[in-house]
């Protein structure tokens, strides 16, 4: 069975939800309530390279309000 | 062939289309009504019915192929000969004064049905009109298969009942396309480029779509259930007009439809299933026509992909189906023979055009036809698929699905015929949906697969921190005992958290701050748990490295957590000394600055998403990967309902550190208020464990499977003090579970089951319970435990029903952040998650799981271990358990092994004792438990098994086997031996092969041999695969070119010789009534180097003459066995005919003086009237031939060129069985039934050892006891085999009867030294 996350030749969005966690998704689901296309379809390389580029903080944002960092 | 005279009777001979022939050789030997079809016309209004018999003379006078007869010339081609003239055979029947005429007419169709043709004298046909009332009638219309098609009959009914309005004048009718015709085009078919189009239709399919795989053969003579549904108009018109729309065929509509649904069904998303196909060529003009044999049963492949719209899917089958069209032509035998699989598929698909369903109810109007009316009332077209779905085009699309009942109850039934209709609404109306998003499920089984079967509510209360939480407890119980160290301190709540503070206030000194990572290395003590703490007061998270990392792992570790502070203690201070950090290095039991700090509380603030611990864990990159939990996930896993029975209230803490059970051993207890109790440093064994568990009264443990078995193993008491006992990390071992339960009676065993990245555990059962059913065989996951949510998802992220496999993805408490420092892959792996709240996550695990019915969780194995051998799945915890269940072994495991370029199963088994079982005995339990292909090839002794840091099996540190010991021999002596012999080594991935050396000793199977022959060819040395079975030493190959073909020809010879080497009196098995002895072949492989090994055949193979009497041949027999074996001790054995034959042997050799030391009769009784077993003649045959007994064609009749196909796939010794051999079997097994019906046996003076199969027995059967008993002067032991009669020479009972055959073999051979 091919996993949908690991597909070299799919296309996949990165979807961020509200505590800017970022998730790899396959173009073809449907992208989940909570959450937003941070970018649209593009190779899976892309995608993971988009995540690597702009998920700088991996705490959530409710933490890091919290922190008041 | 006689001379025409003028208007002699003959018309012409053809030959028969290759359907014909499968068909022709099939219904030669069996019994008529398989192969008999029949339709069922209710005819209401005035009836004429010599004008309606006019009509059928007429259909029968146009149509030349409806009057062949069947015959065999004397070379054995089978023809066709058209009879000139043919009356049609008419009957009619009144059954109007019968007290209930509908049913006399349906058992006038019975009986119809029934009867049988005689295949030489046309027609194969016949009508009888049925007279229920005088406006009502019943046309049965009956007629061998070989004849027409199920396409044919709506051609035959209109052709018929137009012919009815003229009275049989057809005058105005156009002219008949003959049969003929087709028979040329077929001849004119290239068959290579057919055999390329099919070979790239299926390059790529390595599994075959099962929805029952290992099925038995169905019960013959069972009907099909049946669930229908006739589709609304509006949804038939949608569909219509999509198919319009993308200008494909409403057939590749419902094709994409059931293969989306198999997809579902098998959790495949490549899949395959037959297609009834018309097999008209549309060339051939009148093919629409014409009332015969085309139609075609060939495979339609689907691929799901998810990203694929509904339209391109479409599209795309469409176009890979306009594709085949020219190659329809090819039999399935040889596209199946052209797949890599063999067979592909068990679910069938037909688009029926009938003008109506016959078989439905009356519904609606029937056809008018001048004040009578057409109305369907039956017909029979058994299935024999687990799964085929029927569809009738028209106004309302009617939708039929057979399911054999034994596999799919009617409810399962239809929730198939639910799903598709689900699938045909979303294809129908969502065209640019794509696949991935068109659901099946009902929204009932969504809602059991997504919230029924997950975790119940949580405890909420706050705090969710794991600091906020332990102030509560300080104040709440500050004498309270949190930490026992044994042996040594303990530490009440007050004195951890005064403690705790100290150091937290020095680690803020050096720089730790919210969020930020300890590294640390220390020794299991009271320290451990005050430095954890610390770091948690001090805002920090624990990153612990494991005691068994190398200096550079440490390194790598200390640099990978950035961390301001690395915590060491004065026994690991030393390995750290080298390495080379920024970072403080602090010696928590030396360092009296610690001391000098304030024991308040530190008071900085927390938060439930704050990081708590990082854990590594290895990572496919070869490096390990930090896992981040945060507090939020500890609190929810320690208030987990399970955790607050009591249980876990005083818990040993002995795992390392570094490993997540550690969550588990500090915070379950301490942050309820109970007690860590901190086992000494190093790694714990069974008997320190017991006197841990008794001497601080530990109510609760976790331990890795491996230890777990091999606590069970060496001392199951060990846990009789627990209230529970947790397990996990890998598949776990049901054994070693009911011997601990057993054991400890008022201890409950808990199998858990998660990722490190969802905290520790994520689903939990009470193996009690579970393992109360004795049959229970896994051990199961059970269910998520609270807030947790466990989905199984296919590929395209949908749930997937109970039974399917899917990837897990755990949802909710207890969820990490991700992994430090990879926010890439954290993105791949915790995943948005469709099912939960907004914005939840899940986490991929990467293992294969799925639901019982009952929703029960049930581990498969992990995709990245999914292990394949020969193209079979292998779950390795199968094979691991048949092995453990071995007495003389405490462990096994397997894995699958690349050594030498050949794929291997390799088993490791740690002995329980002394007296160590030797590979041949496992191998034979194995085999005795396992199907062929999962019975390990090498079988590897250690005397324990490797475990990782973390105490899982290390399955990289297993070594591998030495095959080469097994194969020394002799060395090769001449040219041609030695090319052989590397042939062999070839073949077998091995350094190098002796002469002598038995090829299926070494693991050689009819895979391998193929290879063999492969090799031999490039060597220029020509063998087939029979050579190697008959044959099997490089020796004994060698010699083959000094043989002329009738000595190489060896197989049908009278003895067979199956090993002549070895110095034990021989065994000789009498062939069964098929003739053959192939089937006992397999035996050797369990009776030992030293039994030779003989089969005797029937003389029908190599003269023409068929034997007289069981009696005749017996006397034959003792002839040959004496020739080998001059005098007793005799072992004799045989199947079916052949066990009474063989008794018929003992008795005569005892007769002439001798000794008969062992008769075994499998499943043979006398006096019986085997009247009833005919129509079994066929899966009996087959299986005493060794072949699949279900290999039909699509109509449940057997399929000659399927079997030859099959045969020749094989491989094996049956690989050059020809049809000539084929047929020979049937006559005489014919022949040999007579002969069981009429033998009388006398009285045999010894005992008998009897195999009596279990399978299908009825009542009334007779058993071995009462029916050799009084025959016998000695005892009739009995052994049930569990298969049926015909299936006893297939691999599974075989080794069950081999291995009762070898001990008795030994038991002699041993009493006579």
């Amino acid at each position: 069975m091919t996993n949908p996350f690991e597909d070299a030749d799919g296309a996949y969005l990165v979807l961020v939800n509200d505590e800017g966690q970022h998730s790899l998704w396959p173009a073809f689901a449907e992208v989940p309530a909570g959450w937003t296309v941070a970018k649209t379809e593009d190779t899976r390389e892309a995608c993971l390279a988009y995540v690597e580029e702009n998920w700088t903080d991996m705490r959530p944002k409710s933490l890091i309000e919290a922190m008041g960092a | 062939m006689a001379e025409p005279k003028k208007q002699s009777q003959l018309q012409d001979v053809w030959p028969l289309s290759p359907l014909q022939q499968g068909l022709f050789f099939h219904a030669r030997y069996d019994d008529g009504d398989v192969y008999t079809a029949q339709l069922v016309l209710e005819l209401r209004g005035g009836l004429d019915a010599d004008r309606l018999r006019a009509a059928a003379e007429t259909v029968l006078a146009r149509h030349a192929n409806l009057r062949a007869g069947f015959r065999q010339r004397k070379d054995g081609t089978p023809v066709q000969v058209i009879h000139r003239r043919v009356r049609v055979p008419w009957e009619e029947i009144d059954v109007s004064d019968r007290p209930d005429p509908e049913e006399a007419a349906a058992e006038i169709a019975d009986r119809e049905r029934a009867r049988g043709f005689d295949m030489a004298r046309p027609p194969l046909l016949r009508y009888t009109l049925v007279r229920l009332a005088p406006d009502r009638h019943r046309m049965v219309f009956t007629n061998h298969h070989i004849l027409l098609d199920g396409w044919s009959t709506p051609v035959l009914q209109t052709e018929l009942f137009a012919l009815y309005l003229t009275g049989g004048d057809d005058t105005g009718m156009p002219r008949v396309a003959p049969y003929k015709d087709y028979l040329a085009w077929l001849a004119r078919q290239d068959r290579a480029a057919a055999e390329d189009a099919w070979r790239a239709a299926l390059a790529g399919v390595d599994e075959p779509t099962l929805v029952a795989p290992g099925a038995p053969e169905p019960e013959p003579g069972t009907e099909p259930g049946r669930v229908r549904r006739l589709l609304d108009p509006e949804l038939t018109a949608a569909l219509t007009a999509r198919a319009r729309a993308h200008g494909v065929t409403l057939s590749t509509v419902l094709q994409l439809a059931w293969g989306t649904v198999l997809g579902h069904l098998t959790g495949r998303a490549d899949v395959v299933f037959g297609a009834a196909v018309s097999g008209r060529p549309a060339e051939l003009p009148g093919v629409e026509q014409m009332i015969g044999l085309f139609i075609n049963t060939l495979p339609i492949r689907v691929r799901l992909d998810p990203a694929a719209t509904v339209a391109q899917a479409l599209a795309r089958l469409q176009r890979e189906q306009a594709d085949l069209l020219p190659h329809h032509h090819l039999g399935l035998a040889d596209v199946q023979r052209l797949a890599a699989t063999g067979t592909l598929f068990d679910t069938m698909t037909v688009l029926e055009n009938y003008p109506f369903d016959p078989a439905l109810e009356d519904g609606g109007a029937g056809t008018d036809l001048g004040g009578l009316t057409l109305h369907g009332v039956g017909g029979y077209d058994a299935s024999h698929y687990p799964l085929a779905l029927a569809a009738v085009p028209g106004e309302r699309l009617s939708l039929r699905i057979d399911h054999r009942t034994d596999l799919f109850d009617a409810a399962a039934a239809e929730t198939v015929m639910r799903r598709l209709l689900r699938v045909l609404d979303a294809v129908a109306h969502r065209p640019d949906e794509p696949l991935g998003r068109v659901d099946t499920l009902d929204p009932e089984e969504r809602d059991l697969l997504l919230s029924t079967w997950q975790g119940g509510p949580q405890d909420t209360a706050e705090p969710r921190t794991i600091t906020g939480r332990f102030r509560a407890l300080v104040a709440d119980r500050p004498d309270a005992p949190a930490v026992e160290v044994a042996g040594g301190e303990t530490l009440t709540f007050a004195e951890l958290d005064e403690r705790a503070n100290r150091l937290a206030h020095r680690l803020i000194g050096l720089g730790v701050r919210r969020d930020s990572r300890v590294a640390m290395l220390v020794e299991r003590s009271a320290d451990v748990i005050v430095a954890t703490l610390a770091i948690l007061k001090a805002g920090g998270a624990y990153a612990p490295i494991h005691e068994s990392f190398p200096a550079d792992r440490v390194q790598w570790a200390v640099d990978e957590v950035d961390a301001p502070v690395l915590l060491v203690d004065s026994a690991t201070r030393e390995r750290v000394a080298g390495i080379s950090t920024a970072a403080t290095v602090l010696v928590v039991d030396d360092d009296p600055e610690t001391a000098a700090q304030p024991g308040t509380d530190p008071g900085v603030p927390d938060h439930p998403e704050q990081l708590a611990y990082v854990m590594f864990t290895s990572g496919s990159t070869g490096l390990p990967k930090g896992s981040m939990l945060t507090h939020r996930d500890v609190v929810d896993l320690a208030t987990d309902g399970w955790m607050r029975t009591g249980a876990h209230d005083r818990v040993l803490v002995h795992s390392p550190h570094a490993f997540d059970a550690s969550t588990y051993e500090l915070w379950a207890p301490i942050l309820a208020g109970g007690t860590s109790v901190v086992a000494p440093p190093g790694r714990v064994d069974a008997a320190t464990l017991r006197r841990l568990v008794a001497d601080h009264d530990v109510t609760g443990l976790f331990i890795t499977t491996t230890l777990f078995n091999l606590v069970a193993e060496e001392a199951p008491e060990t846990f009789a003090g627990l209230r529970e006992v947790l397990t996990g990390g890998e598949a776990g071992s049901v054994a070693a579970m009911r011997k601990v339960l057993a054991a400890c009676p008022d201890t409950a065993v808990g199998n858990v089951y998660g990722p490190t990245e969802a905290t520790t555990y994520s689903t939990i059962v009470a193996m009690r319970d579970a393992l109360a059913d004795p049959a229970e065989q896994a051990p199961v996951l059970g269910f998520p435990i609270d807030a947790v949510r466990v989905y199984v998802l296919d590929a395209a992220l949908r749930p997937v029903p109970p039974g399917v496999t899917g990837e897990a993805y755990v949802a909710g408490a207890g969820l990490g952040r991700g992994y430090l420092h990879r926010p890439g892959l954290t993105a791949q792996r915790f995943v948005a998650d469709p099912f939960g709240a907004p914005g939840d996550r899940m986490y991929r695990t990467g293992d294969l799981l799925r639901r019982r019915p009952d929703g029960t969780l049930e581990y498969v194995e992990r995709v990245d271990f999914q292990v394949k051998i020969r193209g079979f799945r292998i779950e390795l915890g199968e094979v691991e358990s048949a092995l453990a269940a071995h007495p003389g072994l405490a462990h096994a495991a397997a894995v699958v092994r690349s050594d030498g370029g050949v794929k291997r199963l390799v088993a490791y088994v740690v002995p329980a004792g002394p007296d160590a079982p030797t590979a041949a005995e496992l191998r034979a339990h194995a085999a005795a438990r396992l199907p062929e292909y999962m019975v390990p090839a090498a079988f590897v002794a250690l005397p324990t098994l490797p475990t990782g840091p973390n105490g899982k099996l290390d399955r990289r540190a297993l070594p591998a086997p030495d095959l080469a010991g097994a194969a020394a021999g002799r060395p090769p002596r001449t040219e041609r031996e030695e090319a052989l012999c590397r042939a062999v080594a070839d073949a077998l991935g091995l350094e190098s092969v002796g002469a002598d050396v038995s090829f299926f000793e070494l693991g050689g199977d009819s895979v391998t041999a193929l290879r063999l022959v492969t090799r031999a060819a490039q060597a220029g040395i020509e063998l087939t695969p029979r050579d190697v079975f008959t044959h099997q030493t490089v020796e004994a190959l060698a010699r083959l070119d000094e043989l002329d073909d009738a000595a190489r020809g060896l197989g049908f010879e009278v003895m067979l010789p199956i090993r002549t080497e070895g110095s034990r009196p021989p065994l000789f098995f009498v062939h069964p009534a098929g003739g053959l002895a192939w089937g006992y072949f397999q035996f050797q492989r369990y009776l030992g180097p030293d039994q030779p090994v003989y089969g005797l055949q029937a003389r029908a193979f190599t003269e023409d003459a068929l034997p007289g009497s069981v009696q005749e041949m017996a006397a034959d027999y003792v002839g040959q066995i004496r020739a080998v074996q001059p005098h007793g001790p005799y072992h004799l054995a045989g199947w079916s005919l052949g066990g009474l034959i063989a008794y018929e042997i003992g008795c005569r050799l005892q007769a002439a003086g001798e000794e008969v030391a062992l008769l075994t009769m499998i499943d043979s009784y006398n006096g019986l009237d085997l009247n009833s077993e005919r129509r079994e003649v066929l899966p009996e045959l087959l299986g005493g031939i060794g072949i699949d007994a279900s290999m039909a064609d699509e109509n449940g009749e057997p399929d000659v060129p399927r079997i030859m196909a099959a045969l020749a796939e094989r491989g094996d010794a049956l690989a050059t069985l020809d049809e000539r051999s084929l047929r020979n079997v049937y006559a005489n097994y014919a022949n040999g039934i007579r002969q069981a019906e009429e033998y009388i046996p006398g009285r045999f003076g010894g005992d008998v050892l009897f195999f009596t199969a279990m399978r299908g027995r009825k009542d009334g059967d007779p058993g071995a006891a009462e029916n050799w008993g009084p025959l016998v002067d000695g005892v009739v032991e009995d052994h049930p085999v569990d298969a049926e009669h015909h299936a006893l020479m297939e691999p599974g009972p075989v080794r069950a009867m081999g291995s009762v055959l070898a001990a008795r073999l030994d038991k002699l051979a041993s009493a006579r030294r």
